[in-house]
């Protein structure tokens, strides 16, 4: 085993109950250098303070529910290594643009029902086939990359689009708009389009781009939604 | 289901392209514009007359025009889509916009009134 570090943490408590408003708690924590966030989560709750309330379930960058922002940036504690933020303390806080419900856990339910507003399955008018839906490689490589979307909300939250306007479908709605709209085994693209073509809808992004980068996945987010908004002025001409 | 463009002025959709096309025409005209006043008098600094030379010709003064109306409907546009983002309370959206028009329709007004007035200058004085 490796030798063991001490890591400054500081992470942004909050219990409505008893708080008025969320602070900063310092924590000192003994762990392996290769650790990841959510091993020091872990351990803080395991041997310093079980008062401390996070999400984790998969632990293995699948189920997208350990978002949360490390020194500015949103992350997925189960997969980010604490030595990517090398030589400086930790300051961990829950997602931001979200009600927190206790400290890192924070309120999705508007996250989504936006999700929902767009009809996030297949919508058809053919019959159903007997086997499977044929769909060649060229038209899966179209939703190929933006399929692997884990839901983890990390994009809705780093939009400044969406910290300024709750009523804004945000980043993760639209790309899931988009993943069905471009899938060729779909039928309601039209109606689809209708949702997201609204002022609350993709014309409130303005490529910043904070998207794409908070993705844990790589998706180029910005760039589908630009593809989205081409289509929407299609449709309308 | 096709939306008319009337229809979609109230989506986004028409001032999405708008916008996008009088980028690229301001662009375009931007590095004519600059083109035409600074490099035209072949070595030497351009001088009151050529400009005004210049802008005798009608369709040099339509494309002026025809900027000038672009310019103002870009920015503008962006300052409400700042508006749009940023400020939700009725009362002040109404406000704003009101003033997003007359800052606008004033000056075209002013911009406009210049290219009459310089295109009937006399070169020569
Ligand atoms: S615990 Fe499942 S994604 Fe991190």
């Amino acid at each position: 085993m490796d030798e063991q570090t001490n890591v400054k943490v500081k992470i942004l408590r909050y219990n409505p109950e008893k708080d008025k408003k969320p602070f900063w708690q310092p924590y000192e924590v003994k762990i392996e250098p290769d650790a990841t966030i959510l091993d020091i989560l872990n351990e803080i709750r395991w041997k310093l303070d079980g008062t401390l309330a996070f999400r984790r379930s998969c632990r293995s960058a699948i189920c997208g529910s350990c978002a949360m922002k490390v020194n500015g940036r949103n992350i997925l504690a189960c997969e980010t290594p604490m030595h990517r933020f090398k030589g400086r303390g930790l300051k961990i806080e829950p997602l931001p643009g979200f009600r927190i419900i206790k400290d890192l856990v924070v309120d999705l339910d508007s996250f989504f029902e936006k999700m929902n507003r767009v009809r996030p399955y297949l919508l058809l008018d053919k019959p159903i086939p007997d086997k499977e839906f044929i769909q060649s490689p060229e038209e899966f490589e179209e939703i190929r990359e933006v399929c692997i979307c884990i839901l983890c909300g990390a994009c809705t939250s780093s939009c400044p689009s969406v910290w300024s306007n709750e009523e804004y479908l945000g980043p993760a709605a639209l790309l899931k708009a988009y993943r069905f709209i471009f899938d060729s085994r779909d039928d309601a693209a039209d109606e689809r389009i209708d949702i997201v073509n609204d002022k609350n809808g993709i014309w409130r992004c303005h490529t910043i781009f904070n998207c794409m980068e908070a993705c844990p996945k790589h998706i180029k987010i910005t760039e589908y939604l630009s593809r989205l908004k081409v289509k929407a002025v299609e449709n309308s001409i | 289901m096709k939306k008319n463009f009337k229809e979609t002025s109230k989506t986004g959709a028409l001032a999405w392209l708008l916008q996008r096309i009088s980028a690229i025409f301001i662009f375009a005209v931007l590095i004519y514009h600059f083109f035409v006043y600074h490099c035209i008098s072949q070595g030497k600094a351009p001088e009151w007359a050529d400009v005004v030379a210049k802008m005798k010709s009608p369709w040099f003064n339509l494309l002026q025009f025809l900027f000038l109306l672009a310019a103002l409907y870009h920015g503008l546009n962006g300052v409400w889509m700042v508006v749009e983002d940023y400020i939700h309370s009725r009362f002040w959206r109404i406000f704003i916009f009101s003033i997003i028009v007359l800052v606008g329709t004033s000056l075209l007004f002013v911009g406009t009134l210049t290219l009459f007035k310089v295109a009937n200058i006399n070169p020569g004085v």
